[in-house]
């Protein structure tokens, strides 16, 4: 598994630098390895098909406009575009949807589950020691604000909390995954 | 007293930032943060170093081919990126709709040519899909050209019924001024028109179909398309002229 993570990571790695020095080839490779990953993330997101295609358009032109901002030594190839996404994402959510919607929605998050173990990196089987060791409440709130990219208010409103008590527990999550993580 | 030096990691803002839970005020703030502070800078890199990990749990999604075309489009490429379909592992169920040699060709600058072959091609799906047709494939689309009161088709509009949405092609580029929207109507008859939603005048787009507009889809209904102001009508009614018109049939 890990010679096979390994590989993939150093190729991505490649194509990436390849598509900074305008390889549309490599462009075309990359694009084929990862937007299936990439739409995945803006689907479960946006929750909208059609957003999610603009969206992922945007992820790519975007990607090619700035391979060039990769650096290797911060950031893997995988680390970096799935920033890239996120990040996107939210922004999007932020400028139509800041206001809390009536959507219901579930801190029990989200029916997703871990990725099996022979498919998730080493990265992801330390995470997720260290949230399997949090506290029922904040491993669930930590999920939902990653998987739902919504805010403070909106999440204390979804899961009818006060806005106080959505952000200890997620606070608190954070600051005892990193002491897990840093051990 | 024994203190320990604050390590950059320390302040839950970057966490939370990476997570996602911050509103945008915060996140341009965070964000201003990360171009002039190393410190901030490497505590947000370490945080989504751990975080998007996470990631890993959620599905791949498949794309679909013409997500691919538009992007080549949009960046000019002259030659194709990926040679072969993506949609070859599931024809059956993907058809037409994942035919990226389709999607490419259409693409951009595509000819009136362009919109008469997309309904041939839906209508006699054998000719373009991966797959045979079934009666099903074939009654679960409709589609109609647009076009302007000299004739000329302005675009095509193919929509995929069993996937409550809507595509719509342009097939002669049709200028704009950027304080104004083409958007797409329903028309039924005897009945005020509703809105599809906003268009892009020169880009293939792809709009839902809330299940209020399919039940109206008809072969007696009239898709037409009318200048608003940038952004949409703001009465929910058209209030420009209408630039092109069809109507609806079965494929």
């Amino acid at each position: 598994m890990t010679v096979i993570v390994e590989a993939e990571r150093e190729q991505l790695t490649h194509l990436l630098r390849s598509v900074a020095a305008g390889d549309q080839q490599a462009f075309g490779e990359l694009y084929r390895r990862t937007s299936s990953r990439l739409f995945g993330i803006c689907v479960r997101m946006l929750r909208d098909r059609t957003e999610a295609e603009d969206m992922l358009q945007e992820v790519f032109t975007t990607v090619w406009r700035r391979a060039a901002s990769f650096d290797p030594a911060k950031a893997s190839a995988n680390t970096w575009l799935v920033t890239l996404t996120r990040n996107k994402v939210i922004d999007r959510l932020r400028q139509h949807r800041e206001e809390p919607t009536d959507q219901v929605f579930e801190i029990e998050d989200d029916a997703l589950t871990p990725a099996a173990d022979a498919e998730c990196s080493q990265e992801r089987a330390r995470l997720q020691q260290c949230i399997e060791a949090l506290e029922p409440q904040q491993k669930s709130a930590l999920r939902a604000a990653f998987f739902s990219g919504a805010t403070y208010n909106q999440l204390a409103a979804r899961c009818n909390v006060p806005l106080g008590t959505m952000k200890s527990w997620i606070r608190r999550s954070l600051i005892r995954l990193r002491m897990c993580l840093e051990q | 007293m024994i203190t320990t030096p604050e390590r950059p990691s320390d302040n839950p803002r970057y966490a939370e930032y990476v997570l996602g839970a911050l509103d945008s005020a915060e996140r341009a703030e965070i964000e201003r943060e990360i171009e002039s502070n190393p410190t901030a800078a490497a505590a947000v890199a370490w945080w989504q170093g751990q975080l998007t990990t996470l990631a890993e749990d959620i599905p791949a999604v498949t794309p679909p081919a013409y997500v691919i075309a538009r992007i080549e489009s949009e960046l000019g490429f002259a030659s194709p990126l990926l040679h072969t379909p993506l949609a070859r592992t599931n024809p059956t169920r993907l058809g037409w709709w994942n035919n990226l040699p389709l999607w490419r060709w259409l693409g951009i600058g595509a000819s009136v040519v362009a919109a008469a072959c997309l309904a041939l091609l839906v209508i006699n799906p054998q000719r373009a899909a991966l797959s045979p047709p079934t009666q099903n494939e074939a009654a679960s689309y409709m589609v109609a050209t647009l076009s302007r009161d000299n004739g000329v088709a302005s675009w095509t509009a193919t929509m995929d019924l069993q996937r409550s949405r809507i595509l719509i092609v342009p097939a002669s580029p049709e200028a704009m001024a950027s304080a104004h929207s083409p958007e797409l109507w329903l028309i039924t008859p005897g009945q005020q028109p509703i809105s599809i939603g906003v268009i892009v005048a020169n880009k293939p787009t792809t709009l839902n179909l809330s299940p209020a507009l399919l039940a109206k889809l008809s072969a007696k209904a009239l898709l037409a398309v009318s200048v608003e102001p940038r952004g949409g009508s703001p009465t929910g009614l058209p209030t420009g002229p209408v630039i092109a018109k069809g109507n609806l049939s079965g494929a």
